[in-house]
């Protein structure tokens, strides 16, 4: 049950020194790219870092040295990762970056894990002059703070949540029930549903907030079923998203359209709620293994690798994407961080969730979607032209 | 709101405070009887509850067997733990102050070492696992299975402690350890068993409180440290020592948590809880239920 990591990293350090002592040749034209992150391995956002992030992260160093190093405008050079635990504490991330490029000045960084970190770093990488491609990161205001180096992969709230309200239109919805956690991330999250439901006939019936570490939402859902809403939204982090779908469950609740979002597109939900239970809950979620060949080759390296753990089917697939961009920039550009930054913000980029072009900051080619468990895999359902299942708009009863 | 809907909202206040008096149980016989304050408790619950979800996901053992399993481990545990740490502690330190200021260092260092275990044997994922969550109706209203039988556990488990405490001559001999250390000694009270003994059980309790829990919530490493806070709300509430105390003062909390959250926003729990807290040490230092 040891984390495997260690070992790994144990064995690559004995290999290399095995290497160096041996074959001093291989190393000597080959000087190792050098990439910085810090990332959380302990602390609460630790089940987010190690789905959406780090394994990504690992997987994809492991895969470019075994194909012969990363290509630099043309040589090839073995990447080398310099990766500490942030401790899922906003000081120790920013000083732990400030370290990795003020002092280490490494050649490279990668993005720590959630809206918050990022929030505090994303300025720090913009004045070190590093690109920054962060895949977990979810806020307008990130996107108004204008930094040039800064590049967010996932959809905005606007986004997201623009998708789930046409859906919901298209689908009849009359009456609608929310719960939102109150940190950055559900705040910003509600405001653009207020801001979608504008234009719609649907109704409102409920709406409450609620603090991250909650242990009880049952009164809330006990008002809601209540007031026997078409749809009910809640704009949730793992633990709730899987506290509110067993409560639900527990009491009955089963609106025709049940949504949650962050946690919901990771395999954890399916292990937790099974894959029955699970049929018909729709979420934050825009690939699978369906989406492309070359998501399903990620896919299954990723399983393979990690001794069946699955990339979730959000930010994982964001978090891919923006290595293969920093890959083809650093092919293109090698590593003059300016050019990097010129390439990634000028470039059209193919990857394996579709076309990424960002607009100043933010990723406007990926469209905003909606994901649904069904048969035990989560399938993105709308909108229509990125789908890879079809919408079951009567979601069955829990099991 | 109906009757109906009013049954079921206590009683949805009842289960969670149900949850609350397990947990605060452990705790309340380490602080109250020894006076350690085992910040450390709510990792010693992470450590139940994670022992629980190994056993169901790498062995197919039912959570439910998990209950003692938990218990005995987390009690060898404690013991190891008390004759490791507490028992040089409190044969070093001059007198009951200094040990309780000495004793929260300690385990503000087995806070680190139990949680930082946790993430190096299994990882800092959430896991979870799928037991009981069935529906059981119970009149109008209806509760996950897992739900119940945590309720009924936290009753059955307080309701042994107080049954032990009152009337078997171990407990008389754990009151009095209470009232007079020295006194206890005088009279023959073998203290240098007795306390590695309760702390011990309590250690016991938290792991029987996380094996229960992993049944309802998702587990992480750092699970615990929430549950710690609670368990001393709850037993500020009761009084020191008291375990009839600590079930109603988590059954009390829940009931109060769930009516607050119905009536105004779950956002608000916080200030709730605090506020009852704040007002039982204003108005009733030694518990509310304190004689």
């Amino acid at each position: 049950m040891v984390q495997a990591s260690k070992r790994s990293l144990l064995k690559g350090a004995a290999a290399a020194v095995g290497a160096a002592a041996f074959a001093p040749q291989l190393f000597a034209q080959a000087k190792p790219v050098r990439i910085g992150y810090a990332i959380a391995r302990t602390g609460p956002w630790t089940g987010g870092a190690q789905i959406s992030q780090e394994p990504n992260y690992l997987l994809w160093a492991e895969q470019v040295n075994a194909a012969g190093g990363l290509d630099v405008k043309g040589v090839r050079r073995p990447i080398e990762l310099v990766s500490s635990d942030d401790r899922s504490d906003i000081e120790t991330c920013v000083r732990s970056y400030e370290k990795l490029m003020g002092s280490d000045k490494v050649d490279l960084i990668l993005p720590p894990w959630g809206s918050n970190a990022n929030f505090a770093v994303a300025p720090l990488a913009n004045r070190f002059g590093y690109p920054m491609l962060a895949p977990t990161a979810l806020s307008r205001k990130l996107v108004e703070m204008k930094l040039p180096y800064f590049f967010l992969l996932l959809q905005q709230p606007d986004r997201m949540v623009g998708a789930l309200v046409d859906m919901l239109v298209a689908n009849g919805v009359k009456t609608l029930a929310v719960i939102y956690v109150d940190d950055l991330f559900g705040l910003e999250n509600y405001a653009a549903l207020k801001i979608a439901l504008r234009s719609t006939n649907i109704q409102l019936v409920e709406e409450k907030s609620y603090p991250g570490d909650i242990k009880d939402l049952s009164p809330v859902l006990r008002a809601i079923k209540d007031k026997n809403p078409d749809a009910f939204i809640g704009l949730s982090y793992p633990p709730d998203t899987i506290l509110a779908s067993k409560q639900s469950k527990e009491i009955g609740f089963n609106p025709k359209f049940y949504y949650a979002s962050v946690g919901t597109a990771f395999q954890l939900y399916k292990n937790v709620m099974t894959p029955a239970g699970a049929e018909g809950v729709l979420g934050m979620g825009s690939w699978n293994s369906k989406t492309s060949p070359a998501a399903k080759a990620y896919f299954d390296a990723h399983t393979k690798k990690f001794a069946g753990k699955e990339p979730d089917r959000w930010a994982s697939g964001h978090c891919w994407a923006a290595l293969e961009i920093l890959q083809a920039a650093v092919a293109k550009a090698g590593l003059d961080r300016k050019a990097i930054r010129d390439y990634v913000a000028a470039t059209t980029h193919k990857t394996i969730i579709g076309d990424i072009q960002f607009t100043a900051s933010e990723n406007t080619a990926t469209p905003g979607t909606v994901g649904q468990w069904q048969n035990g895999e989560f399938e993105v359902v709308w909108p229509v032209k990125s789908a890879t299942a079809k919408l079951n708009p009567n979601k069955p009863a829990w099991k | 709101m109906s009757v109906s809907a009013w049954l079921e909202l206590l009683a949805s206040g009842l289960i969670t405070g149900g949850i609350y008096a397990l947990v605060a149980l452990g705790l309340n016989l380490q602080y109250g009887l020894m006076r350690i304050l085992n910040i450390a408790h709510g990792e010693f619950l992470m450590v139940g509850a994670y022992l629980t979800w190994m056993a169901q996901t790498t062995l197919g053992m039912s959570p439910l067997w998990m209950v003692p399993v938990s218990f005995a481990v987390m009690m060898a545990l404690g013991v190891l733990i008390h004759w490791l740490t507490f028992r040089r502690l409190s044969a070093t330190s001059p007198n009951l102050d200094i040990f309780e200021a000495r004793g929260l260092m300690v385990s503000f260092g087995l806070m680190f070492l139990v949680q930082n275990f946790a993430s190096w044997m299994w990882g800092g994922d959430l896991r979870g696992y799928d037991y009981l969550t069935d529906p059981v109706p119970l009149g109008a209203a209806q509760f996950a299975g897992n739900k119940l039988l945590v309720f009924a556990l936290a009753l059955l488990f307080s309701a042994a402690l107080i049954f032990v405490l009152r009337h078997t001559l171990l407990g008389k001999g754990v009151r009095a350890l209470m009232q007079s250390p020295t006194g206890a000694q005088l009279v023959g009270i073998d203290t240098q068993r007795l306390h590695p003994l309760m702390f011990g059980i309590g250690l016991g309790l938290s792991g029987v409180a996380g094996c229960l829990l992993s049944m309802a919530y998702t587990i992480s490493p750092s699970m615990g440290e929430p549950y710690t806070v609670t368990a001393l709300i709850v037993i500020t509430l009761g009084g020191f020592g008291s375990m009839g105390g600590a079930l109603a003062g988590g059954l009390l909390l829940g009931v109060i948590e769930a009516l607050g959250m119905h009536f105004s926003n779950p956002s608000l729990k916080a200030l709730l809880s605090y506020s009852v807290f704040i007002a039982v040490l204003l108005l009733r230092p030694r518990g509310l239920f304190a004689k």
